[in-house]
Formats: C-alpha cells, sequence, structure tokens
C-alpha cells in the first residue's frame, strides 16, 4: 500500500536555524531518505521551493486565474513529500515519525488511491 | 525545471456530482493525463484517498501523536498531484489550467527544489 508523507514546517521557525542545525537537519533527512531507499520503501518524493514562490490556478469560463502564493494560508507550510511503501497505516505512521521535520512541524499521511488496471 | 501541482477540490461538491457527471470527469482526467505522457512532461503523480482517511503526525520529546485528518481544515481539500516538467512557471501555469478540476477547484503550483548532484 503506498502512502504520501506531506511534510509541514513554519518556513519562519526553519529560518532561524543556525548553519549548524540547518545541517544536521539536512544530514538526517538524507540518512532517512538513504534508509527509506534501502528498504524499498522508497517510492518518490522531493523537497518543494519555499511557499512564497507558489502560485495558485482557476480556470473559470475559460479564462486562467492566477494568484500569487500557496492554495491556503497556515501557519506551518508544505516543504516536500515521500511517496512510501508501508504495510499499513501504522507503518505509514511510524515512518512519518522519523521525518526529522515531525519534530518542529508535522507530517500528514495520506493513502494513495490505487488505480484499478 | 520540474513543478508540483497539487490539486484541490471541495470533497462536498464532488459527491454531488451524478455518475455520469463523475464518469465524464475520469475521463477528463485519463485524456489530460494520457496528453501529458505524449508530451513527455510526465514526472509523477497520484490520485490521493479522501481527507478523512488522513493522519497527521508530529513528534514532541520523542513521543509520536497521531491526530485524524489533514493537517489543516480547508473548504477544498487535497485530491492528488502530477510532477511535471516544464521550462518555465508561465508553462506550470498553462498545464494547470488544463488540469479538469482547474474548473471546480483549485490548483497550487510549486517549483520542485533542484537537488545538486
Amino acid at each position: 500500500m503506498q502512502y504520501m508523507l506531506l511534510l509541514y514546517e513554519s518556513e519562519a521557525t526553519a529560518a532561524k536555524r543556525s548553519q549548524a542545525e540547518q545541517a544536521e537537519i539536512h544530514r538526517r533527512f538524507m540518512a532517512l531518505n538513504q534508509d527509506l531507499s534501502s528498504a524499498g520503501k522508497r517510492v518518490g518524493g522531493s523537497p518543494l521551493e519555499r511557499s512564497s514562490t507558489a502560485t495558485t490556478v482557476r480556470a473559470r469560463d475559460g479564462k486562467t486565474l492566477t494568484t500569487d502564493g500557496p492554495f491556503a494560508e497556515t501557519k506551518e507550510q508544505l516543504g516536500g513529500y515521500w511517496i512510501i511503501e508501508a504495510a499499513d497505516l501504522k507503518e505509514a505512521i511510524a515512518l512519518a515519525a522519523r521525518v526529522p521535520t515531525a519534530e518542529s512541524g508535522c507530517v500528514e499521511v495520506r493513502p494513495v488511491m490505487k488505480i484499478p488496471g | 525545471m520540474q513543478y508540483m501541482l497539487l490539486i484541490y477540490e471541495s470533497e462536498a461538491q464532488a459527491l454531488r456530482r451524478s455518475q455520469s457527471e463523475q464518469g465524464k470527469l475520469v475521463q477528463s482526467f485519463m485524456t489530460f493525463t494520457q496528453n501529458l505522457v505524449s508530451s513527455g512532461k510526465m514526472r509523477g503523480g497520484d490520485r490521493l484517498e479522501r481527507s478523512t482517511t488522513a493522519t497527521t503526525v508530529r513528534v514532541h520529546n520523542g513521543k509520536t501523536t497521531a491526530i485524524d485528518g489533514p493537517f489543516a481544515e480547508t473548504k477544498e481539500q487535497l485530491g492528488g498531484y502530477y510532477i511535471v516538467e516544464a521550462g518555465d512557471l508561465d508553462e506550470a501555469i498553462a498545464i494547470a489550467a488544463r488540469i479538469p478540476s482547474a474548473e471546480l477547484g483549485s490548483i497550487e503550483v510549486r517549483p520542485v527544489m533542484q537537488i545538486p548532484k
């Protein structure tokens, strides 16, 4: 079963980290990414550019409307995601808890829909 | 350059669609995805289970708390995503505007962080 892990953290909090703290977080991310890959549990994933680079798009009456910024203004912002393979929700939650920013922000775990065929 | 297109639509609105309307929308999505693949711009994507199946995970002092529900309660809910290859933001926005749900909800366009190799 596949799950999407959506990583949320306050960009303001992240910006306040020292260079050494940032390097340590980065190292832990790389280690987890490597662990997931080695275990055959990493399906995909990537960090995203800051939420200030987001554009929200709507199509109405044949016209494209764009607004700068993410879809929702939230206290914590989406910063990246993983698609993982896990036996069940319990395992997915255990993996989510190993994400370094689960300690400073949160991780939303969402089952990926199985498309028949 | 890669962009993540996050698809938001009101699940309440989606539930009100008739079976034939839903069938048409699924068909539109299949056509859109097929065109994206044919143009060589498709890098990934998934449809997600409803937001009610989400679990939000936080770790404090080594203790994991898992709360039912998505990270943020919003009027429209994340239902899926595409990762696309686009020359620039304008092209990514043009692709986003062609996602069938762009007419019903909102698409957030976010640059994927380029990891130096």
